[in-house]
């Protein structure tokens, strides 16, 4: 009997998206009773397309929770980069502008990062205030660069976003290479120091683990995951707008919670956090289809988002009560 | 590779506090050393040093014949010294394996931990345990699942893990049930057989003599001597352990245990690292908690004061009570001084005043007689010859002494008459202890009665009546009359005297 | 008891704030003068009311920030303006609606904060899009009513020599909230969960309780923010409040309150609210737009941030 339970305990430990798989599995079933045609291979293109965003941003997001931060500048880092990629590229624009533009993105994302991981990490500031500072600065320059809304891009690139290579919606190409890269980055010794400076940062400290570096890399690794997010976010809606990211930040620390990585930081996993990401946008799914009245759907959602966060300090409530 | 290590005549000191004044240690390879000390001995800052915990301020450590000084643990660990610390350095969300290899796991590619290595090599470490611990543990286990006896195998585990030259066991048997016991001497002697070096500090005395081929005695920040064990006893060991040490007649206060009326009853309480306490105080009466320090002196004093969760009864003026919260406690004129000034008694960047009334605002009316909560603060004050210059003063302006009749003086206000002290005189200056001493006696005068945990067994002989000896979570002793002497004191906190009545 | 005049941030704050006035003289000479100075105070009136109980709150640490006070502002104002639909006798149900509702909301954030411990930052931040949505669905997007014909006279015009009631009533909420926090028990507990918990707790402070009522009082205090905003702006709109939630949270900041709890004063709040509304102000007269603004608020924010909110370092 004990021996299952420490079993169980220990599955349940690794495998933390558990509880969120059997989650996707309800709400897919449920959307299913609204919407027959869910599984048409063009529903699901279309369906995913819409999350992708969200999912590269997440993985960011995820890597800085697990090491025992939060980033709420993200969302506001998409929308900067939103508006600079809209500035640089036109519906002239070649593959090889295109190319540069995609990585001067992703430099700019890094150096975003870098900026957060610095203040947090060696001036030792508090994570969530100064990612909320800094999102004021990305949000200005946004502001900054794209006063309105506009900018077109290349046909080509807009469509090639749509596509559906070998008859495999690009979206499943996006997930299965950021599954790729959680498990190539999952395996080095770099992955056990995000994992140990998340749990405990003074244990880490005294085992000799370069907890300051850590603490960067994981802001780092956000400010690229915005980039790439920003890439596709422009790709999805093929133009710009000062604050069109802004909302993803909230959502991007919603998925994460829904994908079984808890806030407190030391667990979790990327694969997680994309389940999360497709239950968030599942849930909208619903709301769209239950025919929710247009007007409450944003309360819906904001409920549906609100109960995601309070409950694992629900369920470590109720433990408290039962234990006394 | 065989090690020399010799502290020479090392020195640390804490602002004004003396931890170390000459702490000296020679142990070489095939050989395990005991470090034995009462508390305040030193032996801890000792250990930390070799171990590079912290940075001596004078004397000199040799490795292998040469001068040196570890800046972090880090670097003491690169040099082949390791210890287990009894504080738990352990990663929680983390597996066994990977808690014992982080920060130096088995590479593939020079890149990818190679996860087979890890498990094989956690299973050969597993298995130096094997049938002292659960047969379900695997290296994939969480360490949070573990009891702490598991918890403290895994942590030497991780010690020895980097095959150290020179082992330190710090406490390391304190959680630890006999059979792991006896594994692990098992191995510190097929160490001891391979030429590693080991250093063992345990407040048991027994554990001492089984292991140990000598033990390096610290009194007072000095080493007073090293003993080959095989020719001595524990009765020399104690005596060197207390000889010449302050006497309590320097600070003897006589307070009378008045056979009054009893305050409090404690039966069977158990919370924290309590297990099964039993004992009664009466009004007027000062009674000791000795011991070596993380007994359960302080769980004691927190679960009778409703701050953290205990069973068993209490009963308070006659009547059982159970506290959820100090609210509640502090209504039944209950009151603790916490021995943490800066962490647990103090707002530090508070004024005088604020901190002194925290507990008291709510009886100066819906808003505030700030001039009745001012007198009665000065009053304290003044009886408590606080020296300051303003009561608006932040309370980390004053001088240690001062900042404890803070902390003091903010429940002598509400007149407790059931009043605990958590080791308060801990760095506070000889000058301001007299004048505490003399505040004890008052207040016992007046019927206070005072459970009064220090960790410095000169103030528990010399003011105290009687004393309860706790040793892992228990009352291993209650010394009073012709018993309470310092031999018996020490004997029991090291767990070798049986006798409770 | 000695008065010693001290280079207090409330007070270098108010310094700033004055000094800033006659920068403005420097920009456009029309700056300085009462009628504008009178002004300045009536806008940051209504920022220093909104801000009144983030100060609580950000006083009560443990990370604390209500980032749901924007969408509570607007909110009031909406039931304000729908429930009196301009009728001069509903003025107390506007006001008691809106004071319930910033009420409930701040129960909720403390519950949410205090008992099932979410990051407050997170929480207020989930808040507020239910909030959001509430509102929503309240006005279905029809933003139908009025606003009292006296709210705007005893609010926004002037009402006597020439001031403001909105400023009477800034000073009023000034006075309850020195009173609240230097004479009463609420607010010496509140100093104290703010410092360490740990010792307050020792002391006999029920600190999940202190936890919820501030959080409740944050919301009751931007509720009837709202209200009285209303007789400022005379209109509703979905974005009302949003424009006072960061400034309301700087004005706590360069007012001298530490970020990480347990020292301040709403004093220099009110300071902080002048120095915030003239630099609007200035970066208004000076032709500065939005995108400045957000970038300016961002750089000031992070470096009060490095200079009030420095975490312990992991070597000790």
């Amino acid at each position: 009997m004990n021996a299952i339970r420490t079993r169980l305990q220990r599955f349940f430990s690794r495998q933390t998206y558990v509880i969120s798989l059997i989650l996707l599995i309800v709400v897919v079933a449920i959307n299913y009773s609204f919407q027959n045609n869910l599984f048409e291979l063009r529903i699901i293109n279309n369906n995913l397309r819409t999350m992708m965003p969200l999912m590269i941003l997440a993985v960011g997001q995820a890597i800085v929770v697990i090491g025992g931060g939060v980033d709420l500048s993200v969302g506001t880092m998409v929308s900067m980069i939103n508006t600079l990629l809209v500035t640089w590229i036109t519906p002239e624009s070649t593959g090889g502008d295109i190319a540069l533009a995609f990585a001067l993105a992703c430099g700019i994302g890094i150096l975003g990062g870098a900026l957060n991981g610095f203040s947090v990490a060696f001036l030792r500031l508090q994570p969530i205030v100064t990612t909320y500072a800094t999102s004021f600065i990305f949000s200005g320059v946004a502001l900054l660069v794209l006063p309105r809304p506009g900018g077109s891009l290349p046909r080509d690139l807009v469509t090639f976003y749509r596509s559906t290579p070998l008859d495999i919606p690009l979206a499943f190409y996006v997930i299965g290479i950021l599954i790729l890269f959680w498990i190539l980055l999952r395996s080095t010794r770099y992955a056990q120091y995000l994992f140990a400076i998340g749990s405990s940062s003074d244990a880490a400290y005294s085992t000799g683990v370069p907890v300051r570096m850590v603490r960067v890399s994981t802001y780092v690794w956000s400010g690229l995951f915005a980039a790439l997010a920003a890439v596709a976010l422009t790709l999805s809606t093929g133009s710009g707008q000062a604050n069109i990211g802004d909302d993803m930040t909230l959502n991007s620390v919603v998925a994460v919670v829904l994908g079984g990585i808890a806030l407190r930081g030391g667990g979790g996993n990327v694969i997680g956090e994309v389940i999360g990401v497709i239950i968030l946008g599942v849930i909208r799914n619903i709301i769209f289809f239950a025919e929710v009245p247009t007007w409450s759907q944003t309360l819906v959602n904001a409920l549906v988002i609100l109960a995601a966060l309070a409950a694992p300090g629900v369920i470590r409530l109720f433990r408290r009560i039962i234990k006394r | 590779m065989a090690l020399t290590l010799s502290a020479r005549s090392l020195v640390k000191r804490y602002g004004g506090v003396i931890a170390l004044r000459d702490g000296s240690l020679d142990i070489q390879s095939g050989e395990v050393v005991a470090l034995v000390g009462a508390n305040g001995s030193g032996k801890s800052t000792l250990s930390k040093i070799i171990t590079g915990a912290v940075v001596p301020n004078g004397g000199q450590l040799l490795l292998d014949g040469t001068p040196i000084q570890f800046p972090n643990p880090q670097a003491a660990r690169k040099r082949g010294i390791a210890v287990v610390y009894q504080e738990l350095s352990l990663i929680p969300d983390m597996t066994i394996a990977e808690n014992i290899w982080l920060a130096h796991e088995p590479l593939r590619f020079g890149l990818a931990v190679h996860r087979g290595a890890l498990r094989d090599r956690t299973k050969a470490l597993l298995s130096l345990f094997a049938g002292t611990i659960s047969p379900d543990l695997t290296p994939d286990t969480p360490v949070t699942a573990l009891p702490p006896d598991e918890r403290q195998v895994v942590e030497i585990l991780k010690a020895i893990s980097s095959d150290p030259r020179l082992i330190i066991l710090d406490e390391a048997t304190a959680s630890l049930d006999t059979n792991q016991v006896n594994r692990l001497f098992e191995l510190v002697k097929t160490w001891k057989a391979a030429g590693k070096a080991v250093i063992i500090i345990t407040h048991r005395m027994e554990e001492i003599f089984r292991v140990a081929d000598r033990a390096t005695v610290l009194r007072s920040g000095e080493s007073v001597g090293t003993v080959t064990l095989a020719d001595t006893d524990e009765k020399t060991i104690v005596s060197m352990m207390i000889e010449g040490a302050i006497t309590p007649e320097q600070i003897r206060i006589p307070t009378t245990a008045l056979e009054s009326h009893v305050r409090l009853d404690v039966k069977r309480l158990s919370g924290g690292r309590l297990h099964d306490v039993s004992f009664a105080l009466h009004d007027g009466e000062l009674l000791g908690l000795g011991g070596l320090q993380g007994q359960g002196q302080v769980d004691l004093l927190l679960a009778l004061f409703g701050l953290i969760p205990h069973s068993g009864e209490m009963i308070l003026n006659g009547k059982p009570v159970h506290f959820r919260h100090a609210a509640d406690a502090m209504k039944q004129q209950v009151a603790y001084v916490p021995g943490d000034r800066g962490s647990e008694g103090l707002l530090l960047i508070r004024s005088i005043l604020e901190n002194m009334q925290l507990p008291s605002w709510s009886k100066y009316g819906a808003v505030h007689n700030r001039k009745a909560a001012r007198k009665d603060a000065l009053t304290s004050a003044a009886d408590l010859q606080m020296v300051y210059a303003s009561l608006d003063d932040p309370v980390s302006s004053l001088s240690g002494g001062n900042a404890q009749k803070v902390v003091i003086g903010k429940w002598l206000l509400r007149q407790p008459k059931l009043l605990l002290l958590g080791d308060p005189t801990k760095g506070v200056d000889v000058g301001a202890k007299g004048e505490f001493y003399a505040l004890l006696r008052q207040l016992t005068e007046a019927g206070t009665a005072i459970l009064f945990y220090s960790s410095d067994d000169s103030e528990l002989l010399g003011l105290c009546s009687r004393v309860l000896v706790f040793h892992e979570g228990s009352i291993r002793a209650e010394l009073s009359g012709e018993n309470l002497t310092r031999a018996n004191l020490v004997a029991a906190s090291m767990g070798t005297a049986h006798e409770r009545h | 008891m000695k008065a010693r005049l001290s280079l207090t941030p409330p007070l270098i704050a108010l310094i700033l704030a004055v000094l800033l006035f006659f920068a403005g003289g420097l920009i456009n000479p029309d700056f300085v003068n009462p009628a504008q100075a009178t002004n300045i105070v009536r806008l940051a009136a209504f920022l220093g009311i909104i801000a009144a109980g983030q100060t609580l709150v950000i006083i009560s640490g443990g990370e604390g920030i209500d980032l749901s006070v924007g969408a509570v502002v607007t909110m009031g104002a909406i039931l304000t303006f729908r429930l009196t639909g301009g009728d001069n006798n509903l003025i107390w149900l506007g006001l008691l609606a809106s004071c319930a509702a910033g009420i409930v909301i701040g129960v909720i954030n403390g519950l949410g904060v205090a008992l099932l411990r979410i990051p407050p930052l997170v929480m207020t931040l989930g808040m507020t899009g239910v909030v959001q949505g509430t509102i929503l669905v309240l006005t279905q997007g029809e933003m139908i009513g009025a606003t009292p014909s006296l709210m705007r006279e005893w609010i926004a015009n002037p009402l006597v020599l020439g001031i403001p009631g909105v400023i009477f009533i800034w000073a009023i909420v000034g006075i309850g909230m020195w009173i609240l926090l230097e004479r009463t028990t609420y607010g010496k507990r509140l100093f104290a969960i703010g410092v360490n918990r740990t010792v307050a707790r020792f002391s006999g402070v029920r600190v999940q309780w202190i936890v919820v009522l501030t959080y409740m009082l944050s919301g009751l205090l931007a509720g009837f923010g709202g209200f009285i905003l209303l007789g400022f702006s005379q209109t509703v709109f979905l974005q009302l409040g949003n424009n006072y939630l960061f400034p309301s949270i700087a004005a706590v900041v360069v007012g001298g309150t530490l970020l990480s709890g347990g020292k301040g004063s709403y004093w220099g709040t009110m300071s902080g609210a002048l120095v915030l509304t003239l630099i609007d102000s200035l970066l208004r007269a000076a032709g500065l737009e939005q995108a400045y603004q957000l970038i300016v608020f961002g750089v000031i924010l992070l470096l009060l941030i490095v200079v009030y909110g420095r975490q312990r370092s992991l070597r000790q």
